[in-house]
């Protein structure tokens, strides 16, 4: 594991992140501002066509023990990480609370999508079935000692997304019709833009 | 209460402490009680001549009048009052629960079409100007006896008169009904027997119905209305009462929508169409009889009532005699008013004195045949008695000063001070009334009729300014008696941590010195951050009274949370598991024989992986159904969920999930006493009896129907007793005789003897076997229960709650390592309470089932039925602590007793105190801070609407804590003595 560590250069972390970044900065620009929330099946939609081929991309080339496992090997999995994934987010997401309906159904999904980018499918790329590996990016042990990079690079930001959408699902009862709420909400909202 | 006390701290003083908490948090309890809701101060005796002329300043020295006879007092007030009386009869229509807008529409809008139809006499009334209606609003608690006291006092209870509702006590103070007794009227009463709890001895004739058998919609009207013709006939009575139920009943059963309700109001319609036909037939020297027809509240969309909503205040005041014809009158206005001004009214009306502590102000425009003049004494009359009141309430108040202080004409700038503001107001008044005060009377002859209107629009805004005032000082505390009543309960809830704490240390050396490995690691997992975070969170969210409205989606919200993170844990722990499993040996993880009854069946590690996400899992998804089965708390009751969905479905439906889930609950029970090794016949004779159980809750469910009009059926309240007479017998049997039944030697055990002393390990195992059994036979009971009580919709979601139960208690039972002892306890009591909610209660006093009360009552009996109110409410949570005593018998048959372990106090503090003492502990700091919080609040615009009502639930719900903990304590406590007991003669025996 130790030499696999000295891979990913502090340079080449920032330049993986920067691209899943542009990624998501191009669905904004497409989808327009305030789209989130007026349209969300629609920015998600986006979002999710926008974000899965850098990540799949990015992560696939970051693959753990690349000798024996190809790029296109890895990307399979990602692929096949994606649909596993977001099944598993929006079981949580609905066990919290987000409605059932056919009303809905296709902003859970591309929500759910959204979040296996974030969290699932890069440690699919670059795991594949490792359970040893899963275990560690699982557990918070990861920030608590000197581990690979990559596995800092894949639990912190699925981490951060998970806690960011079960904030999310916090429940907010208020009637809004105080000003205060009236400018918190509006504050939510620009919040969860920044959150994807 | 808690028996328990280990290694660290006695198990005497354990339970010493926690037993002294307990008692200084009731203490504390009944302080802030008595203090944030006082008995309102009200002033003594009953109005009398004295109330007609000006108050005296200083101390009101209540001169002691003498007793005349009824005619004498009646010319005196005639001839003090200098107001004729208008009227000689009265006959006061109450029609519970009719909310004003079915008749005066809302909002300057004339009522639904339908609506129109329903009544088509009373409607011409007001269309032809020969009645006049109020939108009468009335205080909240909106429950019957607060709201008839208002009518007839014209003062607003406290808020604790709901406690009281189901326990009329005699009405002692100042009201009209006693006051015209005074002056010799005959009164009689027809009707909701509330009236004769609160006048016992009052009534010249009277009949009374119960107001309790709410299905009930037919019959309790028709035992009014048979009585009509005979008490018009009679003519011997001056007042009469009735009180119609049958339209709450119906707003019970089937809400505002009810078919029912047309057919009802049509009813009602025709008794005022008798009533004032016979009124106007009767009459010798025509139209000096007053028809009133009021509600005593009004009902929301679900017909219940019970809070502040504009739906449940909305009641109505509805005026029909000569003196409120008019020859113009636009009936559709939004005319208001309070219900407390009927008091007034009606007194002045009549001729009686106004009730002393009235806040209610004169209704002027029924008083359209006096003359000006008169209708100023009226004003002036009521404006004497809000000065005696306000002299009770500011001593210092004297109208002398007030006109010696020159706010006179000149001055129209509001001073500062209430009391000034009220002097001002009042002396402007008199001023306006009797000019001669200042000046000469002959400059104003001329503007006299200018001078009648701005006077009685002083009187007016006088009147109004210190009504709104009055009603808001009834509610006036003594803060020091409160805070240390607070602090009372802060050392109590201090008192209870501080135990857990030392227990918890305690522990966490004796496990560190037992295992070596992963288990005893000493930091903070997810789970417990998270749980001491919720606590905050939650006691956090108390503040907002938006969050308190909907708090259903906090306990949902938490709940869900934690068994995530469960579930999270579990796969880490079987992908750790796996990858150990390469190095390490099997069977290190999971000992040999520490299965419990649910762990029997040998599993392979895989298999019991499987088990573990799965029992999770079923919790997570049987949690959503629930939240999306009521949604809404009291702000959002609109928000369509299953319930609104099925309730408009087909009866048929409901029935069939009900027998669904009966039938679920007696398969579940019989499956897990399966699991039970010495199948003996006693264990078989409770089965039967639960399944006899079963089948009396499946005829029962036959036999009621939803939404009818046939009063409650014979043998639908027999099948009720029936069932809980077995219950009773069955629960009974099993206590006592469960620890009796389970064998504290056994041969097998004595021949493989592999442990370090096989025998304590059957009798302990015997401990475990017997509380599994008594716990399983009181959940599975209780369940039935709830499946014959609850609301019919509300079968399914008490199956979930069984089925959460029962997974959450295999789940921890199949790694008991894995999440630690007071984690498993804090979720099964998440678990309760976000099914507290899933049950559709809310923080709404509405919300309470009052239909159920009455399931299997022959007779109307107070406790029996607020038992069985208690039990409806708090079913869930109350599941969960009789869970709790399962989980007791499963956790501590976690590993081989070392021989430190073998004192029987030992076993029992194993057993029971954290599950005692952890429910205490989290219903303490609830119950603390919210109090906290409540007295934090006291100003606020809702502390009556949202704060209180809430308030009340923690209070309740605190005695549902000791309740569910006292049984738990008990049968550990009773199962452990009778082992020792049987242990002893054993080796007597034996020796």
């Amino acid at each position: 594991m130790g030499e696999e560590a000295k891979q990913v250069s502090a340079s080449s972390a920032a330049v993986a992140h920067a691209v899943c970044f542009a990624g998501l900065a191009a669905a904004h620009y497409f989808s327009g501002r305030g789209a989130l929330v007026s349209d969300p099946a629609h920015a998600l939609r986006l979002l999710v066509v926008f974000e899965a081929p850098p990540v799949i991309l990015v992560f696939s080339l970051l693959r753990r023990d690349p000798k024996r496992c190809s790029f296109l090997k890895a990307a399979a999995r990602g692929l096949l990480g994606l649909p596993i994934g977001a099944f598993l987010n929006a079981f949580g997401a609905i066990v919290l609370g987000a409605p059932i309906g056919i009303k809905y159904w296709a902003a859970t999904t591309y929500w759910s999508l959204l979040m296996s980018l974030f969290t699932f499918v890069p440690a699919a790329c670059v795991f594949g079935a490792s359970k040893v590996n899963w275990q560690i990016v699982l557990s918070h042990s990861t920030y608590c000692r000197p581990t690979d990079a990559v596995d800092y690079m894949i639990s912190a930001p699925a981490h951060g997304a998970v806690i960011g959408a079960w904030l999310g699902a916090w429940p907010m009862p208020l009637d809004w019709e105080r000003p205060w709420q009236f400018s918190m909400y509006f504050y939510s909202e620009r919040k969860e833009d920044g959150d994807y | 209460m808690a028996g328990g006390g280990g290694a660290s701290p006695s198990c005497a003083a354990v339970a010493g402490w926690t037993v002294a908490a307990v008692l200084l948090q009731v203490a504390g309890l009944c302080m802030f009680l008595y203090g944030f809701f006082p008995v309102k101060p009200t002033l003594p005796g009953f109005s009398g001549a004295a109330s007609y002329r000006m108050p005296s300043c200083g101390p009101a020295g209540g001169g002691e009048e003498p007793a005349l006879p009824p005619d004498q007092l009646r010319s005196l007030y005639r001839e003090l009052s200098e107001v004729p009386p208008v009227y000689d009869r009265l006959v006061l229509m109450v029609i519970d629960g009719l909310p004003a807008e079915f008749i005066l529409g809302r909002g300057g809008k004339p009522p639904s079409k339908e609506m129109m139809e329903s009544m088509p006499y009373t409607q011409s009334l007001l269309a032809g100007c020969e009645a006049v209606g109020y939108h009468a609003k009335a205080a909240p608690p909106t429950v019957t006896m607060p709201r008839l006291k208002a009518m007839v006092s014209g003062a607003i209870g406290g808020f604790l008169d709901v406690a009281f509702n189901f326990n009329t006590q005699a009405f002692l103070d100042d009201n009209l009904l006693d006051q015209l007794h005074m002056i010799g009227y005959n009164l009689v009463m027809l009707g909701d027997e509330t009236w004769i709890k609160l006048f016992p001895k009052l009534f010249w004739r009277q009949d009374g119905v119960s107001s309790f058998y709410v299905k009930d919609t037919v019959e309790v009207d028709f035992n009014v209305s048979r009585h009509l013709e005979f008490e018009f006939a009679a003519k011997d009575w001056n007042v009469l009462i009735l009180h119609y139920l049958g339209l709450d009943h119906v707003g019970h059963t089937g809400g505002r929508q009810s078919v029912l309700m047309p057919p009802k109001l049509k009813e009602m319609d025709d008794v005022i169409r008798r009533v004032h036909n016979s009124v106007s037939g009767l009459e010798d020297n025509s139209g000096r009889t007053l028809l009133v027809v009021v509600s005593d509240h009004g009902m929301t969309e679900g017909g219940n009532h019970g809070g502040s909503s504009y739906e449940e205040t909305d009641s109505l005041a509805l005026f029909i005699g000569h003196s409120v014809q008019s020859s113009y009158c636009s009936p559709y206005d939004q005319n208001e008013a309070l219900q407390v001004d009927l008091a007034p009214t009606l007194a002045l009306l009549l001729g009686t004195p106004i009730p002393k502590n009235n806040i209610g102000v004169v209704l002027p425009e029924l008083f359209n045949s006096l003359t000006d003049e008169q209708k100023l004494r009226t004003l002036e009359l009521n404006s004497l008695q809000f000065l005696r009141l306000l002299q009770a309430q500011l001593p210092a108040f004297c109208l002398e000063d007030c006109i010696n202080a020159k706010y006179g004409l000149g001055i129209d700038k509001y001073p500062e001070s209430i009391e000034k503001k009220l002097c001002h107001l009042l002396s402007k008044a008199f001023d306006l009334h009797h000019p001669s005060h200042l000046h000469q009377r002959s400059n104003f002859k001329s503007t006299e009729a200018g001078y009648n209107r701005t006077a009685v629009d002083a009187y007016c805004e006088f009147l109004r300014y210190a009504s709104e005032w009055l009603s808001h000082r009834a509610t006036n505390k003594s803060f020091y008696l409160l805070v240390s009543a607070i602090s009372l309960m802060i050392v109590s809830c201090l008192c209870l941590m501080g135990i857990v704490s030392c227990l918890h240390k305690g522990k966490s050396l004796s496990q560190f010195e037992r295992h070596s490995e992963w288990s005893s690691d000493n930091h903070w997992h997810l789970d417990e951050v998270f749980i001491i975070m919720g606590i905050f969170l939650y006691v956090g969210s108390l503040g907002s009274s938006s969050f308190v409205e909907e708090e259903q989606y906090t306990w949902h919200y938490l709940t869900s949370t934690l068994y995530l993170i469960f579930l999270i844990k579990t796969t880490q722990s079987m992908l750790r598991e796996s990858n150990s499993a390469v190095a390490q040996t099997e069977g290190k993880i999971f000992h040999g024989n520490n299965c419990s009854y649910v762990t029997r069946c040998k599993l392979i590690p895989r298999k019991r992986d499987g088990y573990k996400v799965c029992t999770i899992v079923i919790v997570l998804v049987s949690g959503r159904i629930l939240r999306a089965w009521h949604q809404g708390g009291v702000n959002w009751v609109h928000f369509p969920d299953i319930s609104k969905s099925l309730a408009q479905a087909d009866s048929s439906v409901v029935k069939a999930l009900q027998i669904i889930s009966v039938l679920a609950v007696v398969v579940l029970y019989s499956a897990s006493l399966l699991l039970l090794r010495p199948r003996k016949m006693n264990i078989l004779a409770v089965w039967l009896s639960h399944f006899v159980c079963g089948i009396l809750v499946v005829l029962h469910i036959c036999q009621s129907q939803i939404n009818t009009s046939l009063p409650t059926k014979h043998s639908t309240t027999s099948i009720a007793q029936i069932f809980y007479v077995i219950v009773s017998i069955s629960l009974t049997f099993t206590f006592v005789a469960s620890p009796w039944i389970f064998p504290i030697h056994s041969m097998e055990a004595e021949q493989t003897s592999s442990g370090s002393n096989p025998e304590t390990a059957i009798r302990v195992q015997g401990i475990n076997h017997s509380m599994f059994l008594t716990g399983l036979t009181y959940a599975a009971f209780w369940c039935l229960l709830q499946l014959l009580l609850q609301q019919p919709i509300n079968a399914i979601p008490l199956l979930l709650i069984f089925l959460q139960t029962i997974f959450s208690i295999i789940h921890f039972s199949l790694d008991k390592s894995l999440h630690k002892k007071w984690v498993q306890i804090v979720a099964m009591q998440l678990l309760g309470l976000s099914g507290h909610f899933g049950l559709g209660n809310t923080n709404n006093l509405a919300s309470i089932d009052v239909a159920g009360a009455f399931i299997g009552i022959s007779s109307y009996s107070t406790v029996l039925s607020g038992i069985l109110m208690f039990i409806i409410t708090y079913g869930s949570p109350l599941l969960l602590y009789l869970g709790m005593v399962v989980y007791a018998s499963v956790i501590s048959s976690d590993d081989i007793p070392t021989p430190h372990q073998l004192k029987w106090s030992c076993i029992l503090d194993k057993m029971i105190t954290l599950p005692c003492l952890l429910p205490l502990l989290i219903n303490s700091i609830a119950l603390t801070s919210y109090t906290i919080v409540l007295l934090l609040m006291r100003n606020h615009l809702f502390v009556w609407s949202v704060f209180s009502p809430k308030y009340l639930y923690v209070c309740a719900a605190t005695v549902c804590t000791y309740a569910g903990v006292f049984i738990l304590a008990m049968t550990a406590v009773y199962t452990c003595t009778v082992f020792s007991y049987r242990t002893i003669n054993y080796r007597n025996k034996s020796i």
